[in-house]
Order: C-alpha cells, then structure tokens, then sequence
C-alpha cells in the first residue's frame, strides 16, 4: 500500500534537514511501502543514489530500443513458407473474423515475406538477410516471437508498451524505475530520451512522469548540440561568471533561509548545484572525440548525425555515467506501402549499430548488468495493404495479433528462440507474450515486483502492468 | 447507524491519547479499507464468503459487537495458521499488532459504524471559543485558533506589509504587486488599507486570469486535440468564458451548470454553449484508420472520471471496469452517471458575436447595393439614342442570347423523394426540400441503403443525380461530415449501387461539377463510384460548405412507376459519409452531364416554353449579372467584400441529442469499448443519492442536482480547492480524493462551517476568496522556527502562514511583470512565447513553434498556446499541467532542470536584458539600481548585507566586462557594448533566481 501524504512530506522534511535533496522523495515513499521502514534511518545521504530493490536485480540499467511505426515480423524475424505459397489469395476467412484493422478490408490477399531468411550462431536463431549484422550477435540474443498487444493504433499502442494504457497521462517505464530505484548519477537525469528522425506518435507522454513526481520525467536529450534544453549559458558568458552567479544566488538564499527558516529554500540550493553539474557534465558527455575512431566504425557512428548509430553510441556513454533508462527512439517503421523497399532500408539504419552495441557492451563488462530491448509497438500483417485513394500497394496494416521482440544483456538467456506464431503468422500459437508480460519481466530484471511498485493517486493504487502481468519465466538466465 | 457529525474528532492525525474507543471513520475504517474491503468490500463480485465488512449489517456475521473474543474478524486476523489467517498471504499484506489492538478496542466497545464523513452533508456549527480572542479576524481563526491552543501553540506574528501585498497580489491576481502599488499600501495609515488591497485586487480582470488557469487545470484544457498528430483546435473562447465567468464573479452553481449542461438551458444563449466547451476538451485520435467510436467511447470515460473528480471530489474511474473497491461507487452507477453525459452530440459553434454580426450587415447591405446597381453599369449598345435605353437594351440581348444558350444543355431534374431509409448507425431523414440529413454517429464505414417510388415520370429514367449540400449544423458547413483525420466537412463516397426489381443498374458514362480527394495521391474520377473499389472513389474535398452535383447515366431507363433502391458505401481510413444531399431523376434523352449552374439556375432553365415564373425570371437575371463578362470590372468590389465578410471564431461545443435519436449507453463489461453489455439508464450514484426523491432525468438536471445541497461533496471540495491554492494544502489533503482512502480533514468543523458559508454567500468565489484572504490565519508570516518544523512540517495546523514556489505560469508571469515586458491584453488565440525550436521539434510532424512577436511574445502565461503532445517546456518543468487528465492536485517539485531554465532559457534571459536595458538608461548609483531590480522582483526592499553582496557581485562581474572577458555585446544581445547595461542583465538574471522570487513567501 502507498504512504500516506502526509506522512511522505514529512519525511521530504526530514531527509531535506539532513541536507538530502529532492530525490529522496519518492524513496521515503518506496520504502514506506515496502513496509521497510527501518531502512529509512539508512538513506543514502547523496541525491539520485541507487535506491534498494525488491530483491537482487540481475540488470542495472536499460536501453531500450523502440522501433517507432511498428517493424514487420515477417519480413525480419517469423519465416512463414506458407505465406509465400499463398501470396496473392485471399486468407481465409476464418482466421480473420472479428478482427479489426487499421485500414485494410477483411478480404485482403496474403502477401509472401519479401527476404529469405538465414541460421546464425551455435544458437541457430534464424534472422532475415537484412539483418546479417545481428546475425553475427545471434548467440547473445534472446528472440520472442509470440509478442501481442491490444492496440491497433500507433499513439494508444506505442503509449500502451511504455505507460501501460493506451491513453496518455501515466508514468513511463523508465519514470516508474527511476521512480523506483533511483538513479547511479548525480550529474544526469536518471530517465534520457534519444530520438532518431521521424515521429513519436506518443508524443511526449511517452516519457511522462505521469502522476508520480515530475522529477522522474525523461529528459529527452539531442545527440547533437546542446544535449539538455537550456543546459549551456547564455551567449557572452563563461564558467566563472555562471559560478559567481550560482555563489550570489546561493548567499541571497541562504540569507532569506536565515530568516525564514523553511528548508525548501536548502533543497532549492542544491538543484542549482546539480544544475552547475549537469552543466559540466555534458559537454563531457558530448565529447565524442573520447571515442576511438574502431569504436565510431564499428556502430557507424558520425557525432554530430543524430541517426540512429550515434544514439546507440550515445546511449551507451550515458548508462556508462550512471544513467539508469535510456530510451531510444526509431521511427520510421510504419511500413502500410512497398514493405520490402522500407523495411530493407531501415533495417541497414538499424542493423550494424545494435549489433555493435551489444558487442561494446559486452568487451566492456557492462552486458551481464545492463538490458538490451528491441522492438516496435505491434506487428504487421500477413495480408497485403493496397489502397488507390491513398497510393498505397504491396504494403502491410497495423497487426496487433503477433509479433516479434528481442532481448539481450542484464539476467536474460542468450542465444534463444522463445514462441511462435501459426503458419499463416496470424496469431500466436506458442507461449504468448504480452505487452504487460514484457513489463512485468524488466522490472523483475531490475530487481522489482510490479505487483509493488504501485503509487497511489486520486484514491488508487497504479501499477505500470494495471492489474496484468506475468513474469516470462523462460527469458530468464 | 449513527451519524458523523460531531463525532469527527479535531486531532485527526495527531491523537496522542487513545482512552477513548477507536473512532470508527479516522481509525478503523482506514485499516478495513485498506486490507480488508477489496475482497469484503461493496463489489458484490469479488466479495468472499459473502462477508462484507463496509456496512454495518454485513460485518455482523464476523463481528460480535463488544465481544472481541467470539468475533470471528479478531479470530482470522490473529490465526496462528497462515492458510486461516486473515488477509489471506498472497495478498502480501499482515495487519500490525497496533492495528489488530485498534479493531479489538473498537469491538469491545460495541463496534459501532459511522457513515462515512465526506457523504453527511455539512452543518454549520458555531466556531469555538477561544483564549487569545483578540486575534480573532474573521470565523475561520476561531477553527485554527482554537485547535493550535488545543495543541499548546500560538500563531505566529503578523507579516510585514510587503509581504503581504505580494502574498495577496500572488493569490488573488497571480502577478507581483508594482512600486507603486507597493509604496501605496505600505504608508497607507487606513485602518482599512489591507481591505482596501483586497477589494481592489478583486475587481482587477487579472484576478480571472489567475483563477481561471486553475480551472483549466480541471477542465484539461488544451489548444491541440492530444494523441499522435495533436492538431490545433479552436477552442479559446471556452477558455475566454471561464476567465469573463470569474471576473463576473458567476456563482459556482451556475459556473457549473453552464459548462455542464448551458446548451439545454431554455433558449440557450451564446455564452452558455460556449461554456459547453467543457467537456469538449477531451482528447481526439486523428491517427490513421483508428475507431472513431472507440475513443469517443474514451472520451466519455474522461468526462465521467472528469465530472466525478471536480463535483464530487473522489476518482469514480474505478467503475469503469469494476465496482469500486473501497467506496460505494457500482459499475452500473459508473455507467448511469454516463449516461447523463452520453446523450449529446459534439458540433463546433461559430462565435457570432455582435460585433460579427453589425459588421456583416454592413457588408451585406452594401453588397446588395452593389448588386442592384449592376444592371445600371451594363455596357450600352453602340449607336445612337438615349444611353439608358441602349444600355437595357444590350442588357436585354445579351441576357436572351446566354438563357437561349443555356437551355439547350439544361435537364429537366425532378428531385425523388425516400420511401424507405437505412443505414448501419447514423439516422436519416427527409427534410423539406426533399433533400436527406444525416445526424447522429457515424463509422469508418457507413452504408446508406435508401428506397424510392418513382412515381409522377412520364417517361423512363435515363440518368441520377445527388446533389452533395451545405449545410451549417455540419463540420465547416458540410457537405459531409468528416471531423478527424480527414478535412473537416468531407465525405468520400466509394461505391454507389441501385437496383429495381432485384436487377443491379448498369451505368454508362458518370461526371461531377468538382471532385477533389483528400489525403493520399488518389483521384476523384466520377467512375470511381462503380468500379467496385472501396478505396477509390468521389469527394468534393477544399469545397466545403459548397453544393455539388453528380450524375450518373443509365445503361438501361426504369420504367416510370419502379421501386428502386440505392446503396451508397462511405470507407476510408477514416469516417467520412455525407451529411446533407440530395437525389434527383430525369427523363432526358442522350446523355446528361453534370453542371456547375446552381440547381435552381438549371430547373429555371429547363422550365422553358412559357412555363417559367416571374420568381424564374428574376433568378435567372440575377445569375446572368452575377456571370456576364460584360460586367467583370464591376463586379470585383462586390467579390472583395464578400471575402471580407469576417469569418467568426470556432469554439467546440456540446448540443443534447433530438429526443427521436438518443444515443443509448451500455455497460462495458471490465471498461472494454467492445464489450458492450445491457443498456443503462441515466441515474445517481445510489449511495450520493439517499437525500433525493426525484432522480434528475437529463444532463442539466443532473448539472443542477451536482450542485444543490443534495450532494453532500461539492461545497466542500471546491472550498478545499481554494483552500489548497492559497494555503498550499487543502483542509483535506488528498484534493482528488473524498473517499474512504482520503485523507481525513484537518479542520473537520472549520471545513463544513466554510462549505455551508460557501453556499449562504450564494456560491460566490470572490466572497470565498475574501474571507480567506482576511482572516488573521491567512496574515501571518510564514517564517518558521526548527522547534515549529519539526511540529508541523506540512503546517496542517497553520501556526504559521503559507509559503511555496508559486506556480509555472506564474513563475513566468513575475519575470514578465518585475521586467515591465508583459503584455496586458486579454484573450484571443493562444500565442507562442520564446521556447527553443527542438521542443516541439520532438513532435509529431516537427510542429513549428513560430514565435509570436511584438506585444504577444509577453502575454500572460494563461494565453500561451497549448500544445499536447509537446507541452510548452518552461512550465512543463515547473509541473505545468499538459492537458491531458483533470489534474486537481499540481506537484510542486524542485529540480535541477528548473535552475536551468530560469538560469539560461531565452525568454527568462529577456526578463534580464530588460532589466539591464532600464538600468543603462537610468544610470542610477549601483546601490539605488540594484535595490531597484530586486524589489521589482522581490517587493521587499533588499536588507543591508543583501545589497551589499548584490553591488560586490555587479562590480566584479563589470570589471571582467570590461577587461573584455565576458562579452557585454553578446550579454545584451543588441548593438550595445555598454559593460554596465550587461553588468545589470546579469544582477536581473541572478535576482529573478532566487528562491524568493518564485515563492509566495
């Protein structure tokens, strides 16, 4: 159950007397709810310290790569020979009764996948041609094609995967985990945001605090310039004006919390602190210069770009410096005409820098605690999508039924194929997956039980799964 | 069961001694409901064992009323075996010793129930004597007074003058008070002068602009329609209304029943449909092939949870899927309470105002006169005779010779009117004119299927006509109504089918006047209507609210006397059937082509030989000059008027559905859209409605029976609202939560005394607000001692007065105000203040955030734009409301990201410059400038020290400024090099940092 109010203030105050900062709010809370309130005496004393977890997490951080515009199964992951065999008849009836779609009619054709596909690794993990870069990772990957949702639109779904409901307003997952555990830096946000070119249906609910403290809201950060809105000074400064600026500031508070003696005043110095350090901090960051000219070839990684290499690149630099969720956004996947031309070219985007990623993490020590995620909102359909009004043909609509996801690094089971589809790839046949599963399986990862990371507003307990959720057993090392 | 009432102790969280039996509602109530009520609780269908323990009578069969021993509830909770032990352990909850003590002390005192204290309507109850009786200002102290002697303490001292008019001006007006005003009130030696700051800041118009944002906040207001493409709407004059309402000091009740319901009110005027804006500001999916139904669906469960959580205080969300856990809120009460709200459709309304109108009378009347000196400016004949004669006579000529003309091609048209009409939701029917209006949903596919005799023809059929029509109830006038995704006012028309006597017609040969699709690369072509292709077909996009023709060409003609029956399919991606048209046959001979003459123009026409009017006649005259090359010079001033006729906003309304089609509400089985189950009639939430005999019928009954006395919440939430703005905690601190799982209140007897004062003073917010404001409670300085923090952190007992960082648009608004930049004018579009390009860069579609100049690039906060999907980031960061939920609780976080904007956003930076700029043209000795930057911004003036450091800070940075290591031309961002200008800019940004100048102090 959730703290009371009054009683989660109340310890604000205490941890702000003892000169802790804004981030222990939601610790207090975290721990109070927990029933573990012995271990408020035992706070760490700096802000955005890793906070204690359910139990022993297996991942410490995350980067999740989110193929905005829903990636097609079929042409990637889930082979189907039968779809070939049945390309240009109409798919039976049966199989899509009740269904409802985005824009395709019922008596649509089936559509054949447009590559061949190829075994790699000791694993056997069977890849499209696109993707032969991953293929060469295939053994450290864990690759779910039983995923399903219940949205068939891009805003509610993509909404749905990252908040839980498909309206906007509730926390994201990486909200509710820096909600939760916290963060391992004190110069960063623990929730950043990299987005390639293209669009975010979501929008900015997708990295929404929702109703949990607007301190666990993602930053989104731009791979290119300044990094954080606002984080450089103004033209005609330098560091040492913007720190006797700070001093002023700081002296002026200080003085009027002589006299008032509210403690607010003590936590409002020291975000301006951390202010003065994120400001150091990024140009840092920024730095690719740092990197070594193997590392830049192996993801393909121009600084500067913003595509979706230099974000992998970025990603990983960021979770290096203690960033606890890094969100990466694709777009550009929504692939209703000519899937075969739009999938071959974002696959080349894709391949090589999310194969690096897990490479460099690896040769860096950092892919036993870190989790790799991969995927879109939902999947496409077997049947083709042609449409005179709007120029469309040899397309594929929105298919919510099956999909496919992979997973790497932080206490998931390399090298392994879970689920499957039926032979059309229509539905699912074969340990189902769903989209609050999915959640419910990262929090565990990271060391929490979704069914108590709750928060408690306008009189309810909110879980990031709602009332779902089962654990993937079988994904785990 | 015995009533609260009195018996609401006033220590509610701070009871020191428990001799007297446990009070059923603060402390027994709050552990059954938190462990034991959602498997014993109201929901009937998760209920175990039958037992319920959250009615007096159900707890009976567990509990032996002052026999602990033999109750069966002390039994299960203290059973030494977990698998009887009661909550059951996968729950993973254990009830505490202290909790089980509570229940056993309660039982042994015979286990009394209370209702619940939220649900007993407020009494008002004289206020308690007190000690210190001179400090006494107004009722409310006795309440606060009364308690803190109770608790050992005293109130702190008055603050100081300028403290107080900042605290007032901050929350009556949410702007800083100026010099003048400042110096005004400080020396003033009227008794009343404090008064006299009151009274003026409630009449100033800026006091609705400060209130009405907080309403917004619960009204989640917004600029854009949310989700993927997040679309300007139009919508501000909803937003003008709340802010004109406040300022009039409109009472609460009819606040309320305007935004809920003003369009059912009799003779319904237009502020009071503007005012239906309310609930129009849920969010619209335009996404790509979605459900429109099933996010309307959405919306209604928005407006539901929406209404619950502003006039009732408590999240009845949960009745969506479920019966509520905790409080007695049912699923079918969830969906009666829908139903109330379900039954209107959605229109945008022009805003014709008088201003509109006078000035489009105007134009009209001097367009007719205009028109009817057409005929005068006719070029006349060549020759010889009086011009007047030779010009009428060329006239004439001319006028013959284009009639001749046109009634060759002319069809004789004769409109055929519907036996029979249906279709798979949206209603049909026929009007007068013959033609066919289509109310009420529609779907992303949508089939008319329409019947007709084709009686009074003379000879076969040979061709069809449908006419597509205008009409004003329809999105931009129609003639389809397309009102997402698509252009608003659209249609698409797939296929078109007809058949006599089961036979399918055949066409030869189609045309249209116009034809023009929207979205995608597709055309228009006329045949597209019977290829049978769904996806192709025929729309009239970019002519909105324009008639247009099309004609089709039988293969076979239809004897006269035939039933035919015609289908017409609308499917695209998105819901697009046609709102207004008409159909029409004819008998011609050869093939008929559509025409871009105006249908009455072509009947005129075609009735020739002797059987055309007067009335026939003079139309077609009027159409001749309105055509005739001849006068094409002339007729220019007349076409320039007509496109400075001034188009009137739109605003987003509410209209209450026909009584022949309302549309039915269901219950959702688990909230699912697609699990419809029985059909629910409008009702109160059964356990709200003890007090009511007569349950409202409609939408504006129930706005009315809101706020009546017979809902025992609404004075007292929207009082705590008020309360919560200008204390910072409301006497119940969970503002969205009335429930059994909210906070109990602090000042239970104040609380109802102000609910009940709330309503003898006849709803009014100005009246509430005034006496807030005047009590001594309110006057006191909010400096606090370590001994009193560690008391009372959160001041719940207000020893002291409020103090907190005041809210993001008014965090801009002092900066705007302190620097002399803002702009004063009100209302209008949202406008679009400096913010860098990458914030709404994140969007979808990369929205332009094109940034408003002159005047607009400083209007208060209030007016900025407000877009979804990419909220406007310096408020967002100070935990600005996004517009997506009714939020009525905003955080009040502090972070580091906050510093960062107020130290280096662009439009804080201008604040500065100004600062710097007034500075440089003052040429004041440094201490009388720098105290002059910091009370603008801070009201107080600046102690001693104080302004020693600023002068220390501003000289050493004016010396590197003038060692050239920092650039004073940069600084100031204009051509001046001036190093004392830039030296100034940087004391502005330092003060317009500090903590003080964001907080209400």
């Amino acid at each position: 159950m959730n703290v009371h109010p009054l009683t989660h203030r109340t310890r604000r105050q205490f941890f702000q007397d003892c000169g802790i900062g804004v981030g222990k709010i939601a610790l207090a809370s975290l721990l109070a709810e927990r029933g573990l309130s012995s271990a408020v005496n035992a706070a760490p004393t700096t802000p955005f310290a890793p906070k204690p977890t359910h139990f022993a997490p297996k991942a410490q951080r995350v980067i999740y790569l989110s193929m905005i515009g829903a990636p097609s199964q079929l042409e990637l992951f889930d082979n189907k020979p039968k779809l070939r065999e049945l390309d240009g008849k109409p798919i039976p009836p049966s199989v899509i009764a009740g269904q409802r779609y985005a824009f395709i009619q019922p008596d649509a054709a089936v559509l054949g996948p447009r590559f061949r596909y190829k075994k790699h690794g000791q694993s056997g993990q069977e890849l499209s041609e696109v993707l032969p870069h991953l293929g060469s990772v295939a053994d450290e990957i864990a690759v779910v094609r039983s995923l399903h949702t219940d949205q068939f639109n891009h805003a509610p779904a993509q909404l749905f995967f990252n908040t839980g409901s498909p309206i906007p307003g509730r926390p994201a997952m990486g909200a509710w985990l820096s909600y939760g555990i916290g963060s391992e830096a004190n110069d960063l946000p623990s929730f950043v945001v990299l987005k390639g070119g293209g669009n975010v249906s979501g929008g900015a609910a997708m990295w929404s605090s929702g109703f949990l403290p607007s301190s666990h809201q993602g930053v989104p950060f731009r791979s290119q310039g300044e990094p954080i809105l606002h984080v450089s000074n103004p033209a005609g400064f330098d560091n040492r004006a913007q720190r006797d600026s700070l001093d002023l500031i700081g002296d002026l508070n200080r003085a009027n919390h002589a006299t008032i003696g509210d403690p607010e005043i003590l936590t409002r110095i020291s975000a301006y602190e951390m202010a003065f350090r994120m400001q150091s901090r990024a140009p840092e960051l920024m730095d690719f210069k740092q990197e070594s000219q193997a590392t830049l070839d192996m993801y393909g990684a121009k600084p500067g770009s913003g595509t979706f290499a230099t974000n992998c690149l970025l990603a990983r630099r960021l979770i290096e410096r203690g960033v606890r969720f890094v969100q990466v956004y694709e777009p550009g996947w929504d692939h209703h005409s000519q899937v075969e031309r739009g999938v071959k070219g974002k696959a080349k985007a894709i391949d090589q820098a999310s194969a690096a990623l897990i490479n460099d993490l690896k040769q860096r020590g950092l892919l036993d605690d870190t989790l790799v995620v991969w995927g879109g909102e939902f999947g496409r359909t077997p049947m083709v999508e042609a449409s005179a009004a709007l120029g469309r043909s040899l397309g594929r609509d929105h298919h919510p039924q099956a999909f496919t996801m992979w997973f790497a690094g932080g206490g998931i089971k390399p090298g392994i194929s879970l689920g499957a589809t039926d032979d059309l790839g229509f539905h699912v046949v074969d340990d189902q997956v769903h989209v609050h599963d999915v959640q419910t399986t990262i929090l565990h990862l990271l060391g929490l039980d979704h069914e108590r990371l709750t928060f408690t507003h306008q009189g309810r307990p909110y879980r990031l799964t709602d009332i779902h959720g089962q654990l993937v057993e079988k994904l785990l090392a | 069961m015995k009533t609260a009432g009195l018996a609401i102790p006033f220590a509610a969280f701070a009871i020191s001694t428990h001799a007297a039996p446990p009070d059923f509602n603060t402390r027994i109530r709050p552990i059954l409901a938190a462990n034991c009520f959602k498997c014993h609780g109201p929901d009937a269908k998760t209920r175990e064992a039958g037992l319920r323990l959250d009615t007096e009578e159900g707890s009976r069969q567990a509990i032996k009323p002052g026999d602990p021993a033999a109750s069966e509830l002390i039994a299960r909770v203290t059973h030494a075996d977990p698998g009887e032990r009661m909550p059951p352990a996968k729950t993973k909850i254990t009830l505490t010793s202290d909790q089980i003590e509570t229940l056993r002390k309660w039982i042994e005192a015979g286990a009394e129930y209370q209702e619940h204290w939220a649900f007993i309507p407020p009494q008002q109850f004289e206020p308690p004597a007190v000690r210190r009786a001179d400090w006494v200002r107004n009722p409310i102290d006795r309440f606060i007074l009364a308690r803190l002697e109770s608790e050992g303490l005293s109130p702190s001292a008055e603050a100081d003058r300028y403290t107080l008019i900042r605290r007032l001006s901050l929350d009556l007006i949410g702007l800083p008070p100026t010099l003048e005003e400042t110096d005004a009130f400080v020396n003033d030696p009227d008794p009343l002068a404090y008064e006299k700051v009151v009274d003026r800041l409630l009449k100033s118009p800026r006091y609705g602009e400060r209130w009405g944002r907080l309403w917004l906040d619960l009204a989640r207001y917004a600029d854009t329609n949310g989700y993927e493409k997040d679309r300007e709407r139009s919508i501000w004059p909803y937003r003008d209304w709340v802010v004109r309402a406040l300022n009039d000091d409109m009472p609460f009740d009819q606040f309320s029943i305007e935004q809920l319901a003003g369009d059912m009110r009799p003779n319904a005027t237009l502020d009071q449909r503007v005012a239906t804006g309310f609930h129009r500001n849920t969010m619209l999916n335009e996404e790509g092939g979605i459900d429109p139904l099933e996010y309307r669906f959405y919306a209604m469960v928005d407006r539901v949870n929406t209404t619950g959580s502003i006039w009732f205080g408590m999240s009845v969300g949960c009745g969506q899927c479920h019966t509520h856990k905790y409080d007695p809120i049912t699923q079918v009460d969830y969906y009666e309470m829908m139903a109330y709200l379900n039954n209107a459709d959605e229109p945008d309304l022009a805003v014709v105002d008088e201003a509109i109108r006078k000035r489009r009378a105007e134009i009209e009347a001097r367009i007719a006169k205009l028109e009817a000196a057409l005929p005068g400016q006719f070029p006349p004949a060549k020759g010889d005779g009086p011009i007047e004669k030779r010009r009428a006579g060329n006239l004439n000529r001319k006028f013959n010779d284009w009639t001749a003309k046109a009634e060759k091609s002319a069809t004789d048209w004769t409109t055929i009117r519907p036996v029979e009409m249906k279709t798979n939701l949206p209603k049909l029917e026929t009007l007068e004119d013959g033609s066919i209006l289509s109310t009420g949903d529609i779907t992303k596919r949508d089939v008319f299927e329409i019947a007709f005799k084709l009686d009074g023809f003379k000879a076969p059929i040979t061709a069809l006509r449908l006419e597509v029509l205008p009409d004003e109830r329809l999105p931009e006038g129609g003639p389809g109504r397309c009102y997402y995704e698509g252009r608003k006012g659209d249609f698409f028309l797939s296929e078109f089918e007809a058949e006599v006597g089961g036979e399918a017609l055949e066409f030869k040969g189609a045309s249209h006047s116009y034809g023009k699709i929207s979205i995608g690369n597709g055309n228009a072509n006329a045949t597209n209507v019977y290829d049978g292709d769904g996806s192709t077909g025929w729309s009239t996009s970019g002519e909105q609210g324009k008639a247009h023709q099309f004609v089709l060409n039988l293969k076979k003609p239809i004897e006269p006397g035939s039933a035919m029956k015609i289908e017409m399919l609308f499917e695209r991606h998105f819901a697009a059937s046609l709102g207004r048209f008409r159909l029409a046959a004819a008998t011609a001979t050869g093939e008929v082509k559509a025409t871009k003459l105006p249908v009455e123009v072509e009947a005129a026409l075609a009735r020739n030989g002797g059987a055309r009017s007067d009335a026939d006649k003079a139309l077609l005259r009027r159409h001749f000059l309105s055509v005739a090359p001849e006068l094409a010079q002339q007729r220019k001033e007349i076409d320039a008027l007509r496109k400075s006729l001034p188009a009137a906003p739109e605003t987003m309304v509410m209209l209450e559905r026909p009584a022949d089609n309302p549309r039915p509400t269901h219950r959702h089985h688990r909230g699912e859209y697609l699990k419809t189950e029985e059909e629910i009639a409008p009702g109160l939430i059964d356990s709200l409605a003890a007090t009511t005999r007569q349950t409202p019928k409609n939408r504006l009954e129930f706005a009315r029976w809101l706020v009546s006395d017979r809902n025992p919440l609404v004075a007292r939430v929207t009082v705590n609202r008020a309360w919560q703005a200008i204390f910072g905690r409301g006497i119940v601190s969970t503002a969205d939560d009335f429930g059994t799982q909210g906070d109990p209140p602090s000042h239970p007897r104040l609380f109802d005394w102000l609910a009940v004062e709330f309503m003898k003073r006849g709803w009014s917010f100005k009246e509430l607000h005034r006496l807030l404001v005047t009590s001594a409670t309110y006057r006191q300085s909010s400096a606090v001692s370590a001994e009193l923090h560690a008391r009372d952190p959160d001041n719940v007992l207000l020893a002291r007065g409020p103090r907190f960082r005041v809210e993001a648009e008014t965090v801009r608004d002092i900066a705007l105000a302190a620097s002399g930049l803002l702009s004063r004018k009100m209302g209008g579009p949202g406008v679009y203040p400096p913010q860098p390009e990458s914030v709404t860069g994140l969007a979808y579609g990369r929205t332009k955030w094109n940034v408003s100049q002159g005047g607009d690039r400083y209007r208060r906060s209030l007016y900025t734009f407000v877009k979804r999907t990419a909220p406007f980031a310096a408020y967002l960061v100070f935990d600005g409301p996004t517009g997506e939920n009714c939020i009525p609780r905003r955080d009040r976080s502090d972070t580091p990201l906050q510093a960062l904007t107020l130290l280096n956003d662009e439009m804080f930076f201008e604040a500065a410059r100004e600062f710097g700029r007034k500075a440089a043209i003052d040429r004041a000795a440094p201490e009388a400038a720098a105290a002059g930057i910091f009370r603008r911004c801070l009201t107080r003036p600046p102690s001693g020290k104080e302004l020693k450091r600023i002068v220390e800070y501003h000289d050493a940075q004016l010396a590197r400024l003038k060692k050239g290591e920092l650039s004073a031309k940069e600084i100031n961002g204009s051509d001046s090099t001036d190093p004392d200008q830039a030296a100034w800019t940087l004391v502005a940004r330092a003060i317009l940092n500090l903590d003080e100048t964001i907080t209400k102090q």
